[in-house]
């Protein structure tokens, strides 16, 4: 990587005015990770530790906010196992919805172009609107889907409106938006040099095992990356709590970033709701590093120096 | 070459048709069960309420009542909160481009003390949830600063870089642009920013499209920061206006499907314009991670 600083030596005062120039350059970006990110981050758990309610000044009551989450709070428990659950649902079916379509578009087929752009769309749509629009789908007695289950012979559903239809129907609406993964595994797929394909078929490889041995293998930091950008989205999913569900039915769509903006923006508990914040950074914290620690075992490098 | 062999590749040449014909048909298929959901919701804005709740459901409206938008219209203040959105995208898109564009070069191609550790805390920010500086932030605008019911405290974050996957991004390509180019501007005299607006800017111009179009898309998808810093209804943009609009006509589904039809346009225009470049840098951004 070029990012290696190299020590100044005899061009040193060419060098100098280089850094000025770097400098100047990177002076939004020194505000922005100071003041925008890791002063805030700091500032989060210090917030954590006092009870301010936004009316009265902050009194520090160290670790109360948290015992209290974790003993006493109605909601926490819910809301980390809907995220979860929201989370696997719509990361492993955006992952197999966008794979597939990428490896259909990969082949020779008419209007490639178009057809990317089809499956792309979605994703520039505003979020707000996307989910106004698919309770209307969703509707209990007029909407498509529910046309389609009694066609079908089957009892209606009242999908986001059922506690326990909510979460996996929020999801398929996730995984409907998950064009821009399509997009990226299709840059991915054509990187796949084509001879190892080419020496695979004449060695009599069906398409599954060039699948299983060529495409997969590799495709695993492409994987990996798209797995981590949606993982860190889904688990942060809040809008459809807050344009369509309000948390509901029940807490069956409480979503942990939902359930503080709720403590923080509707209470004022800006204590409390740090406490929480931290302890959504915390799981995410854990999926991320599980991600990459067992990233190793399964990333294919090609020539290994990916790095 | 002998008859077997010719053989074999004739039928194979017979059976890669035939697998591109049936993938063919199903992306036929499944394009059109992507689309399907927006051409229900179109369809349904432009019928009657009647028509919506008859059974079966029909595929197109009877007759296409476009005067249901201008009904819309009359209580959705659609240009209003699409002029307000754009009051924050506009601004934000500009300067998180530029931003971005100027972080992206120092990181790609300026040599400097410290080079390693900020780009480091640079891409570690990326790994952190955006949620997570919420409530600080939040305090920091309002109480800080003072910014109540402003859209500032909105834009302003993209004065700062434009967020670390941009500045990734710009990065990306600029380093995909043979350095010999820089170097003969040097030669001829040239001083960085000269070649940071002779040389690099007209090279990267797609990948600064793409920045714009992910700024304009995050802002657009940003309703949980909307919410909480904008509170008086005639600041609304389109997601408070939609979201608040569906609250008070919770059962009039034509109305609000049109509202909805609304709020897709800008966006499909937006990626029209850029979608070439924009396939490209997303493109690039999967490629170099």
């Amino acid at each position: 990587m070029e990012s290696v600083n190299k020590p100044p030596g005899r061009r040193s005062r060419f060098y100098s005015s280089e850094a000025r120039v770097a400098y100047i350059c990177l002076i939004p970006a020194f505000l922005g990770l100071i003041f925008l990110t890791y002063l805030p981050l700091v500032g989060v758990l210090g917030i954590s530790l006092t009870n301010w309610t936004g009316l009265k000044s902050p009194e520090f009551v160290g670790f109360d906010n948290y015992v209290q989450l974790f003993t006493a709070d109605p909601y926490l428990m819910d809301s980390i196992l809907a995220t979860i659950y929201f989370a696997v649902l719509s990361v492993v079916g955006s992952m197999i919805y966008s794979l597939f379509i990428a490896m259909l578009l990969n082949r020779k087929i008419p209007a490639r172009g178009f057809f990317r752009a089809v499956f792309y769309v979605p994703y520039v749509l505003p979020a707000v609107a996307i989910y106004v629009g698919w309770s209307w789908l969703y509707e209990a007695n007029f909407g498509f889907f529910n046309f389609l289950l009694s066609e079908a012979g089957l009892r209606k559903v009242l999908f986001i409106a059922d506690s326990s239809y909510v979460v996996p129907s929020l999801s398929l609406i996730s995984v409907w938006l998950a064009g821009n993964l399509i997009v990226i595994f299709l840059a991915g797929l054509q990187n796949v040099p084509s001879v190892y394909h080419e020496a695979a078929e004449m060695d009599g490889a069906n398409g599954w095992n060039r699948f299983r041995h060529i495409t997969v293998p590799c495709m695993t930091p492409i994987i990996f990356y798209n797995l981590l950008m949606s993982l860190i989205a889904n688990l942060q999913v809040v809008t459809p709590a807050l344009s369509l569900t309000n948390g509901g039915p029940g807490n069956s769509s409480r979503f942990m970033t939902y359930l503080m903006y709720d403590q923080a923006f509707v209470n004022y508990k800006l204590g409390y709701a740090s406490a929480t914040t931290f302890i959504i950074f915390a799981i995410l914290a854990v999926f991320t590093a599980v991600l990459f620690k067992t990233s190793h075992r399964w990333i294919f490098n090609e020539g290994g120096d990916d790095k | 070459m002998s008859v077997a062999a010719y053989g074999r590749l004739r039928s194979k040449k017979r059976r890669d048709f035939t697998t591109n014909l049936i993938t063919f048909a199903v992306v036929v298929l499944l394009a059109a069960l992507v689309l399907f959901p927006i051409w229900w919701i179109f369809r349904t804005s432009l019928m009657t309420n009647a028509e919506i709740y008859k059974y079966p459901p029909s595929l197109l409206p009877q007759n296409w009542l476009f005067s249901n938008y201008e009904k819309t219209l009359e209580v959705f203040k659609f240009w209003k909160y699409l002029w307000n959105t754009m009051i924050i995208i506009v601004p934000s898109c500009l300067a998180g481009t530029f931003t971005a564009t100027l972080c992206g070069y120092a990181f790609a191609r300026l040599r400097f003390r410290g080079k390693s550790l900020i780009w480091v805390l640079c891409i570690g920010s990326m790994l952190l949830p955006t949620m997570v500086t919420l409530i600080p932030l939040y305090i920091g605008w309002t109480r800080g600063l003072g910014l109540q019911d402003s859209y500032l405290p909105l834009i302003l974050p993209y004065f700062c870089g434009g967020g670390a996957f941009n500045i990734f991004l710009i990065r990306q390509f600029i380093l995909s642009i043979p350095r010999e180019l820089d170097q003969a501007a040097t030669i001829d005299g040239a001083g960085y920013f000269r070649i940071l607006f002779g040389i690099i800017i007209p090279a990267i111009k797609s990948a600064m499209i793409v920045v714009a179009l992910f700024i304009f898309i995050g802002l657009w998808n940003d309703l949980l920061q909307q919410m909480i810093y904008i509170n008086s209804s005639d600041k609304y943009t389109i997601a408070l206006g939609l979201t608040n609009f569906r609250g008070q006509l919770k059962s009039d589904w034509s109305l609000t499907m049109a509202a909805t039809c609304l709020s897709f346009a800008p966006g499909v225009i937006f990626y029209l314009i850029g979608q070439r470049y924009f396939v490209e840098g997303i493109t690039l951004t999967g490629l170099k991670n």
